[in-house]
């Protein structure tokens, strides 16, 4: 019976060979580290966040009298009410610290190189996508942070040229942060996230197009892949019960750890808070923005900073295979820009003194002279480690597979295999 | 590079130590129902003539175990969903100490440092040497001494005055989130659950990869 609903489907809609296609028999590196695990997280709290965001939608109002109340009468009164909002607010924090390391995997070892740059600028668009979803998001709960963020940050399109006060009355549909831009926020923080899953499936199919890129940075021969189910649906089930019992420790456990104490305030537009702070995932970006002194040379560098990760492809000129694996130059570069994300980061949480505004400013250029020096810091490392040979193992592994490739090939043209 | 790095900590933590004015003294608070039920008391006699606790509905306190009789006591005439307003208007407030008095029920989340700050605070008040009301905390507080502090310089009074706003807090700290002990049982169900669940689906996957050569 079941077989023959199945062939009764598969003559109206390619059900079958979808799944063989897209997962039975999905070819997947069989080397993948559980770096590669994050992506599929991603796509989990994603879910998480829609499941949890339309029940909380149920409950909410969004009207600048009642926003606040609203989330109260959630947190207290609504049954399990409280489990949505920790769960929705954690889930955000937990989205884009998946989404950082998915990204940072991707610039340690290289997997943004050719031929995966459609692949990683749909990343890049989603990364947009997430930023404005989380970013309107945080005005709803209408608390002192959530007002004095978004005043700041809508703020920031006055430095459009020539109709700069315009747009910000447009984004905020009134001369000031209120009613108007709440309503219009939550409107679009319900539609955003069906924008990001369009997007995840672009994302997807140009990923089954290219295939995952691997830890060694060489395309592996046929004996090296293996059919994606069931061996990465194990694996990435299993790293799922990891990240579930981390993301449950703070949502159980320290949920508050990643609500700033001012936005259990109600919002005030009388009173400005001793200092403004967005959440911790725009806290690098936000150092960018104050260190430098002109507000629209700030606004350029911040949307600099954020769009400067789509041109990797092209200001990494470097062949050699694997990314940071295999070069020790590029290696040092990714760790100080790790390094100095994290400055930047606690220099953008602490209110500015002129110490912390210095070192701000250091830590904003040595990021933008990371990305600058790249072209040719890659083409110097590329000749030295040509001269030099590339380690043994890689030249042996290089050779291998495409000896592996060869073979088939010539398999293929005998007619061999299909 | 480590010189680098020895230097961008060092001035990171003397920019964080300026940020601190006041120390703030730590309180462990109590969320046994017997230590919330004289918070309760204590707040209903000391502060809710100013406070209100609009978030609180007399029914919340008896589910979660105060006595019915007291809260009867406290309520009077008003529905046992009613919210727990203040007895004076916020207007009147105003023009008594020129500000409003703050509503306290989300109060331990609404301040850095939490549950200490509001301790600190209510206990930071004396006497400054030109003989004016002071406090450490919040020095240009317009709240006036409630609890007495000030007054005082034997120690066991203080330790009274103490003890009692420990109360008070141990209350504001359970109106501030009233399911946090509902959410720490779950949680640990949850967790549990969740290693269970992990290390099973560890086993699966080994058992899955080791099909391979
Ligand atoms: C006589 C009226 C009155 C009484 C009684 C009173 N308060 Fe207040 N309280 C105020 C006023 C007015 C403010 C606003 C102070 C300010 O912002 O300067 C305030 C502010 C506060 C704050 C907020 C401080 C801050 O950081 O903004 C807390 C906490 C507080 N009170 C707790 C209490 C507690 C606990 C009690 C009972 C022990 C109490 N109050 C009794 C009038 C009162």
């Amino acid at each position: 019976m079941p077989g023959r609903i199945i062939r009764w489907i598969d003559q109206r809609f390619p059900l079958t060979s979808f799944v063989k296609h897209e997962l039975t028999g999905y070819p997947t590196p069989r080397n993948l580290s559980f770096w590669w695990n994050f992506g599929f997280f991603a796509g989990f709290v994603l879910v998480l966040q829609v499941a949890t965001g339309i029940f909380l939608a149920m409950h909410y109002k969004a009207d600048v009298a009642l926003s606040f109340d609203s989330i109260q009468h959630i947190m207290r009164d609504v049954n399990y009410g409280w489990l949505l909002r920790y769960m929705h607010a954690t889930g955000a924090s937990a989205f884009f610290f998946v989404i950082y390391i998915h990204m940072a995997r991707t610039l340690y070892f290289g997997s943004y190189r050719s031929p995966r740059e459609l692949l990683w600028w749909t990343g890049q668009g989603l990364l947009l996508l997430l930023m404005a979803t989380a970013f309107m998001g945080y005005l709803l709960p209408w608390g002192q942070m959530s007002f004095w963020g978004a005043t700041v940050i809508t703020n920031l399109f006055r430095a459009t040229p020539f109709i700069g006060d315009k747009v910000v009355i447009w984004l905020r549909g009134d001369y000031t942060v209120g009613d108007a831009t709440l309503t219009r926020f939550f409107a679009l923080h319900y539609l955003f996230p069906f924008l990001i899953i369009g997007a995840v499936m672009v994302h997807l199919v140009a990923l089954h197009t290219v295939k995952s890129s691997n830890p060694s940075g060489i395309d592996l021969a046929d004996k090296d892949n293996i059919p994606f189910h069931p061996y990465f649906t194990a694996k990435d089930f299993y790293g799922l019960g990891l990240f579930l019992i981390v993301y449950s420790v703070f949502v159980f456990f320290l949920p508050d750890s990643l609500i700033e104490p001012a936005n259990n305030i109600p919002a005030n537009p009388m009173q400005t808070p001793n200092h403004i702070v967005p959440e911790w995932y725009f806290l690098p970006f936000y150092a960018i923005l104050r260190s430098v002194p002109n507000m629209v040379g700030g606004v350029v560098a911040m949307g600099l900073s954020v769009m400067v990760f789509a041109f990797m492809p092209y200001l990494d000129r470097s062949r050699i295979p694997g990314g940071a694996h295999f070069r020790p130059v590029y290696r040092v570069l990714f760790y100080v820009f790790v390094i100095d994300m994290a400055v930047l980061g606690y220099i953008g949480y602490i209110p500015p003194t002129t110490q912390s505004i210095l070192i701000g400013q250091i830590a904003t250029l040595i990021y933008f002279i990371l990305f600058l020096l790249l072209p040719f810091l890659s083409k110097v490392e590329e000749r030295w480690l040509m001269k030099r040979g590339l380690p043994p193992e890689v030249e042996a592994l290089i050779e291998s597979e495409s000896r592996e490739k060869s073979k088939l090939l010539q398999r293929r043209r005998q007619g061999d295999v299909a | 590079m480590k010189a680098l790095m020895t230097l961008l900590g060092a001035c990171c933590i003397s920019t964080s130590a300026l940020a601190f004015e006041a120390k703030l003294e730590t309180v462990k608070v109590g969320s046994d129902v017997q230590t919330v039920e004289r918070g309760m008391e204590a707040m209903m006699n000391a502060c809710h003539s100013c406070h209100s606790m609009k978030y609180i509905k007399y029914r919340d306190l008896v589910s979660f175990g105060i006595d019915k009789q007291k809260v009867d006591g406290w309520r009077g005439d008003q529905p046992m969903d009613a919210a727990m307003l203040a007895q004076m208007s916020e207007s009147d407030a105003i023009q008594a100490y020129g500000k409003a008095s703050p509503d306290l029920s989300l109060i331990a989340k609404a301040r850095d440092g939490g549950a200490s700050y509001v301790y600190s605070y209510l206990i930071g008040y004396y006497v400054t040497p030109e003989g004016k009301p002071g406090n450490h905390i919040f020095p240009e507080t317009r709240m006036p001494d409630i609890l007495g502090m000030s007054g005082v310089t034997d120690a066991a009074q203080r330790a009274e005055i103490q003890g009692k706003a420990r109360d008070i807090v141990s209350f504001l700290v359970w109106s501030s989130d009233p399911h946090e002990q509902e959410r720490h049982t779950l949680g640990y169900y949850v967790l549990g659950y969740l290693f269970v669940l992990t290390f099973l689906l560890y086993l699966v996957k080994n058992q899955i990869w080791s099909r391979l050569k």
